[in-house]
C-alpha cells in the first residue's frame, strides 16, 4: 500500500526535497531598501510633503507634466509600484500584490521611509483607490487625498454600474497577452533600469512604462477584479475627487458614487476628456490640485 | 510634384496617396478626436469617410482596446510621443473585428505638448492569427512539459517507495531463511536454502540499485559516507561470499592486496563490486573462473572483475553504462540493466573512473580511484 505522502516514506532514504513553494521575499524593512525598491525619488523644497501615485499601465512618468508644479512648495516624492518602471522586480510577490492591500502596504512603508505626516497623497486611477486604504491603515500619513479618476469596482454590480463586466476584464487579460507578445524579456533590465534616460531609450520604441508581461496581467487583474467600495466611508483626511468628462475607464456616475460614499469629499469635474488629465491637460490638473491644497 | 528620371518620370498625386494608399490614416486632434481618416480606413471599416470626422479613434475600438487605449495608448503619445506595433481590434460598421496593427505619431508644440496626432494602421488578420497559434503552442508546449514532469516525477517516487517497502520482507525471509539453515539438516533442504538465502542477496541488490537510480533521477543523486578508519576488506569478502552463494558451481577466485587505510564508502564499494561479480557470474562462461583483485598502488585503489566467455560486442561497450541498457545477447537476461550503470555512478561519485574491456580472451571491468598522498 502506498502512504499518501510517497515523499513523507522516503524521510529516512532521501534528502529532504525542495518544496516547489512560491517564496515570498523578505523586504528588508529600512527605509533605503523601499526606496530602492519602489524607485522612489524625492524633489523641492518646503515642509510639506506631496506623494504622487501613478496608476495601471504607466510609471512615474505620469506625472511629468505635473510634478514638477508642485515643487516650490513642496517636497514631490515620485515612484514606480513594484513590477512597474524601474521597481525591484525581483520583489514581486504574487501572493502580496493579489490585492490592492499590498500595494497599500508600499505606499505606508514609502511614506514613513520620507518620514511623511500630514501630507497630501495624489493617486492616478487605481491609485486612488491605493491611496484610500493607506489612509485608513495609517491616518497619520495624508492629511489631503487628491483622487483623479477614481473607481472602487470597475465591474457592474447589480444597481452599481462600473462601466465593465467581468467577461469584458477577462478578455481585457486575453488581450494583454497579444500586445506583449514582440516584448523581449532580454530587454527588461535595460528599459527598466534607464527609463529616465532618454539616450538609450530612443533606440527602443515604447520604451516607457514597461512592464514584466507576467506582472502586467497580474496587476491588471488586481485592478480591474477588486472591488474596493467596503474602504469608502469618513475619513480624517480631506478628499478632492477630480473627474474627467468622457472617462471610459472611470465614468462620471462613478466619480459621483465615490463622493457620495466618503462625506465631506468634493468633486471637481475637469474639461479634459479621456482616464489621464494629468498627461492631457496637465494646467488644468494642476491648476484644480493647487485650489485644494 | 514629378520625380524620377527619362520614361521613368512619374506624377505623385498626394492627395490620391493619401486617400488610396495600402494603409489607413487617421488624423485627429491630441485628444486623439478624428479630423480626417483616409478612403482605405473608411472602407476597411464600411463606414463613409466623411462620418468618422469628430468621433474620437478609440471610439472605434472594442471596450477592451478603449481601455488600453486610455492606460497605455494615450498615455504613451503624450509621454514619448509615439506609439508603435500596437495590436488593436477595429470594430466594423457590420459588428466585425479587424485585428490591425497600429502606429501613431504626435504632433507636439515647442513645450513637448501634442497638438494633434497622427494614426497609421495595417490590416494584421493573418499575422495576428499567426501570433496566437505561436502563442498557444507555447502554452500548450509549456502545460505538456509540466504534466510531464509532475508524472514522471510521481512515477521516480514510486519506484522509491515500491523499492523501500521491499526492503523490509526480503530482510524478514532473509533471516528466515538463515535460521533454517542452523535447524534443518537434510541435505537437500539445506541446497533448497541455499538457493533462497542466494535469491535473497541477488533481490536486495537488485532493490538497492533500482533505489539508487530513483534517488539520482529525484535530483538526490548518490550520497557517500566515506570513513578511512574501518578496513574495506571485509566489507568486499563479504560481498564475494554472498556471491559464491548464489552461484555455488561457478568458481570465484579473489585476491586483496590493500594498504589500509583507504577512505572511500566501504557499502557503497562493498555495492559497486557485487554489481560487477553479478554481472560476470550472470553473463561469463560458466566453466572458466571470475577474477576478483582488489588492491592499492600508492597513488590508486583499483578493483577489477573479469569472466571469460564471448567478448562485448564493441556496438555495445558504449552504452553498457546507461541505465536499462542489456546485452540482447541474453534473452533469460535478468535484472534491469541498472548494476552497471549505478556501479559508474558510484564510482564517479568518489572521482574515480570503472572502465571496460572486452575480447576473446577475457572481458575485464576495471574501477579505479585515487588515494590522497600519505603524508
Amino acid at each position: 500500500m502506498l502512504p499518501c505522502d510517497p515523499a513523507s516514506a522516503l524521510s529516512n532514504e532521501f534528502p529532504a526535497r525542495v518544496t516547489m513553494s512560491v517564496t515570498s521575499t523578505m523586504i528588508p524593512f529600512t527605509p533605503a531598501a523601499t526606496i530602492a525598491q519602489l524607485n522612489a525619488r524625492i524633489s523641492g523644497t518646503g515642509e510639506r510633503m506631496m506623494m504622487f501615485a501613478h496608476g495601471f499601465g504607466c510609471d512615474q512618468n505620469m506625472w511629468r507634466f505635473v510634478a514638477p508644479a508642485f515643487e516650490i512648495d513642496f517636497r514631490t516624492i515620485l515612484f514606480d509600484y513594484v513590477g512597474a518602471g524601474g521597481s525591484d522586480l525581483a520583489s514581486y510577490d504574487p501572493v502580496k500584490y493579489a490585492s490592492l492591500d499590498g500595494y497599500a502596504d508600499d505606499v505606508v512603508a514609502l511614506a514613513r521611509a520620507y518620514d511623511m505626516t500630514r501630507g497630501v497623497f495624489v493617486g492616478h486611477s487605481v491609485s486612488a483607490m491605493i491611496g484610500l486604504i493607506a489612509a485608513k491603515k495609517a491616518p497619520e500619513l495624508f492629511s489631503k487625498l487628491v483622487l483623479i479618476g477614481p473607481s472602487p469596482c470597475y465591474i457592474d454590480d447589480g444597481d452599481y454600474i462600473g462601466g465593465f463586466t467581468r467577461d469584458q476584464i477577462n478578455e481585457l487579460l486575453e488581450f494583454l497577452d497579444t500586445n506583449h507578445m514582440g516584448w523581449s524579456r532580454a530587454m527588461a533590465p535595460m528599459i527598466m533600469g534607464n527609463a529616465d534616460r532618454p539616450e538609450l531609450g530612443e533606440e527602443l520604441t515604447n520604451s516607457f512604462c514597461r512592464t514584466d508581461p507576467e506582472i502586467a496581467k497580474q496587476f491588471a487583474r488586481t485592478t480591474f477584479l477588486s472591488d474596493n467600495r467596503a474602504d469608502l466611508g469618513p475619513l480624517d483626511a480631506r478628499v478632492l475627487i477630480l473627474q474627467c468628462r468622457e472617462d471610459i475607464i472611470a465614468p462620471t456616475p462613478v466619480g459621483e458614487y465615490v463622493r457620495d460614499a466618503i462625506p465631506g469629499s468634493e468633486l471637481v469635474i475637469l474639461d479634459a476628456t479621456g482616464h489621464c488629465p494629468n498627461l492631457s491637460a496637465p494646467d488644468e490638473t494642476i491648476a484644480a490640485i493647487k485650489a485644494f491644497v | 510634384m514629378t520625380v524620377g528620371a527619362g520614361d521613368a518620370r512619374v506624377d505623385i498625386d498626394f492627395e490620391d496617396l493619401f486617400e488610396t494608399a495600402p494603409c489607413g490614416y487617421i488624423a485627429a486632434d491630441r485628444d486623439g478626436r478624428i479630423v480626417r481618416a483616409n478612403r482605405t480606413f473608411a472602407d476597411w471599416i464600411g463606414v463613409p469617410a466623411e462620418t468618422l470626422a469628430g468621433r474620437r479613434f478609440a471610439d472605434l475600438l472594442p471596450i477592451v482596446g478603449k481601455i488600453f487605449y486610455e492606460t497605455h495608448f494615450a498615455p504613451m503619445l503624450h509621454i514619448q510621443g509615439s506609439f508603435n506595433e500596437v495590436a488593436l481590434d477595429l470594430v466594423t460598421a457590420d459588428g466585425r473585428k479587424l485585428p490591425v496593427i497600429a502606429n501613431a505619431a504626435a504632433q507636439r508644440d515647442a513645450t513637448g505638448r501634442p497638438t494633434a496626432i497622427r494614426f497609421t494602421l495595417f490590416i494584421s488578420a493573418e499575422r495576428r492569427t499567426y501570433e496566437r497559434e505561436l502563442l498557444d503552442a507555447r502554452n500548450a508546449a509549456q502545460a505538456t512539459v509540466r504534466e510531464e514532469r509532475e508524472e514522471s516525477e510521481l512515477r521516480e517516487q514510486f519506484i522509491a517507495v515500491l523499492g523501500h517497502d521491499l526492503r523490509n520482507p526480503i530482510a524478514s525471509i532473509a533471516s528466515g531463511v538463515s535460521l533454517l539453515m542452523k535447524e534443518v539438516t537434510g541435505e537437500r533442504a539445506q541446497m533448497i536454502l541455499r538457493l533462497m538465502d542466494g535469491s535473497t542477496v541477488r533481490a536486495a541488490r537488485l532493490i538497492d540499485n533500482v533505489l539508487d537510480f530513483a534517488r539520482g533521477r529525484l535530483g538526490g543523486g548518490i550520497s557517500l559516507t566515506r570513513d578511512a578508519r574501518e578496513p574495506l576488506e571485509p566489507a568486499l569478502r563479504q560481498v564475494v561470499s554472498e556471491l559464491r552463494s548464489i552461484a555455488p558451481d561457478h568458481q570465484v577466485d579473489a585476491s586483496y592486496a590493500l594498504v589500509e587505510p583507504i577512505d572511500c564508502d566501504r557499502v557503497r564499494i562493498g555495492q559497486l563490486l557485487s554489481n560487477l561479480l553479478g554481472n560476470a557470474l550472470t553473463h561469463g562462461a560458466k566453466d572458466i573462473p571470475v577474477r576478483v583483485d582488489a588492491f592499492t598502488t600508492p597513488e590508486e585503489l583499483v578493483i577489477e572483475v573479469a569472466n571469460g566467455g564471448a567478448p562485448i560486442p564493441p556496438a555495445a561497450l558504449d552504452r553498457l553504462f546507461q541505465p536499462f541498457y542489456r546485452g540482447d545477447v541474453h534473452a533469460s537476461g535478468q535484472g534491469l540493466g541498472l548494476g552497471l550503470h549505478i556501479a559508474s555512478e558510484i564510482a564517479r561519485a568518489h572521482g574515480g573512473s570503472l572502465t571496460v574491456r572486452s575480447d576473446a580472451a577475457e572481458t575485464r571491468f576495471r574501477f579505479a580511484m585515487s588515494l590522497p598522498l600519505q603524508s
